[in-house]
């Protein structure tokens, strides 16, 4: 067991502790002196769990700036984007098989793409540039007349890199493609406005953002040719097309880190901008150290740096009690280097060198002050350790 | 079942490799294979291995097990370096199957560091 009295947790874009307020308004819903009921219940008991979650909905609507009836829950992100993608996909096939994406997606995203090649789909995989941005005239000359669905993440998982989904969205509507956004880093964190957006399919999760895990939705966006074909069946709750009892204890978990979120957006995105500066000033002036991405265009939760001639297993070791990630957490227990920093140009050593560290609210500047001692000394310590190193 | 990676006594070596380093006008070998470096120095009196150091770019495991072989080896007969076998490192460290080639590279530092040794004993 981990030793939580000394760690230093600077992995929050994998995943984030839960909000004591959002911890106790779900244990409401699961004692027995609570309001446990099913939701599909039609007793009086079953009626208050579906205004609690109605609650829930109207709490994630007001974030997103959307209404109640175009959230559909999911078990999170992963979930919600393979609906999004191959449930679109399906559902417009006989429209047109071409569906465009990028080479740095999470593989919640690529996997479904990849599934659907399979399957006889056509799938165009954009690259970035050297910071993972899309380019958006790659993006045009991408289009097609039969290209049905393109899927862009809003702030990158392991860059922190932000898309600039009103271009894309803009795009896609001109081409009367249908837009999916993977919002699991931004939602809560970054303001997203889908009355305004041009986002037609956008997926959260909550346990990105202060609340629990297990639980996420799909937005589907309320206009003519948006719609998405189950992947589940059975029970017929959320309009068929994602049956199952719903969790109320945590849907009112999301609704409330949602509404702890939108009241706090703009501290918290200043909090963090301050400690992912610090981090940097403290670590920017060590040989051959670099930044993946672009600081000026981030989510500043995240700063993902490689450094020359440094073994990245060794460095994460030497990091500890810090946990930080190496790349996607979902990907951290492959000897693979990360796909998407190769996808950005930076050879298997550099990015094999690459830590991710990410803050939150709970950060504090004094485990921002450890974190670049421990990288500085941990660096040092590689270096004098390494073969050509003066006796 | 432990979910960590890395044994204890990897976690010691890799800590506090009292080994590590260079060693001044002292017999070297080097060998880089599979992604790992390491630089392995000796120096060697009336056929005894009486000092060894070791440089090593590598997994922890590789760190680990340099550190374990320099400890365990200083005070023997440098002819042993010719005959060495990392697998019982490979063992006491509980090395993973994926990783064990790294070690090997390790075995070869050391059995050229012997090349090494005898051909400056010819002289």
């Amino acid at each position: 067991m981990t030793d939580r009295g000394q760690m230093i947790y600077l992995d929050y874009a994998a995943s984030t502790p839960v909000d004591p307020w959002v911890v106790e308004a779900m244990t409401a819903l699961m004692t027995a002196d609570g309001n446990y009921s099913n939701p599909s219940s039609t007793h009086a008991a079953g009626r208050r769990s579906v205004e609690y979650i109605a609650h829930a909905a109207g709490q994630l609507a007001s974030l997103l700036n959307t209404t109640e009836d175009t959230l559909v829950w999911t078990s999170g992100a992963t979930e919600s984007d393979n609906l999004a993608i191959l449930g679109a996909a399906h559902y417009r096939r006989e429209r047109g098989q071409h569906l465009i994406t990028m080479r740095t997606e999470h593989k919640a995203v690529t996997d479904p793409f990849s599934e659907l090649e399979k399957q006889g789909f056509e799938v165009t995989w954009l690259d970035p540039d050297a910071s993972g941005l899309l380019d958006i005239e790659a993006l045009r000359a991408a289009m097609r007349e039969d290209t049905q669905l393109v899927s862009i993440m809003h702030v990158n998982n392991e860059t922190g890199i932000i898309q600039d989904i009103q271009a894309i969205g803009a795009l896609c509507r001109e081409n009367d493609t249908l837009f999916h956004v993977d919002a699991a880093q931004s939602c809560g964190k970054l303001p997203i406005d889908l009355a305004a957006l041009p986002v037609d399919l956008m997926s959260v999760t909550a346990h990105k953002m202060y609340g629990p895990k297990g639980i996420g939705a799909l937005y589907i966006a309320d206009r003519k040719g948006v719609h998405v074909e189950p992947l589940l069946f059975g029970g017929g709750q959320q309009r068929k097309l994602r049956p199952g009892t719903l969790p109320a204890q945590q849907i009112v978990g999301l609704g409330a880190t949602a509404a702890i979120a939108q009241s706090r957006i703009n501290d918290d995105f200043a909090h963090l901008t301050a400690l992912r500066d610090r981090m940097w000033a403290g670590i920017r002036d060590i040989p051959g150290v670099m930044v993946n991405g672009d600081i000026a265009n981030s989510f500043p939760g995240i700063l993902n740096v490689s450094i020359e001639d440094i073994e990245g297993e060794s460095l994460l070791l030497a990091l500890e009690p810090l946990c930080v990630a190496t790349g996607s957490a979902c990907n951290s227990k492959s000897q693979e280097p990360s796909y998407v920093l190769r996808a950005l140009g930076l050879s298997d050593a550099l990015a094999q060198s690459a830590i991710r560290f990410s803050f939150g609210r709970l950060t504090r500047a004094a485990d921002v002050d450890t974190a670049i001692d421990l990288y500085r000394n941990g660096v040092d310590r590689l270096r004098r350790l390494a073969p050509g190193h003066a006796a | 079942m432990s979910s960590d990676p890395y044994s204890a006594e990897v976690r010691a070596l890799f800590a506090a490799p009292e080994h590590g380093g260079a060693l001044d006008d002292a017999l070297c070998a080097a060998v880089e294979d599979q992604g790992v470096r390491i630089s392995l120095f000796a120096t060697v009196a009336e056929g005894i291995a009486t000092e060894l150091r070791f440089q090593a770019w590598g997994c922890p495991h590789v760190i680990a097990a340099a550190e374990a072989f320099c400890a365990g080896f200083e005070g023997r007969a440098a002819s042993g370096l010719l005959e060495f076998s990392a697998s019982g490192l490979m063992q006491s460290l509980s090395v993973p199957v994926e990783k064990r080639g790294r070690i090997l590279v390790l075995e070869d530092a050391v059995r050229s560091l012997g090349s090494v040794v005898r051909g400056a004993s010819d002289y």
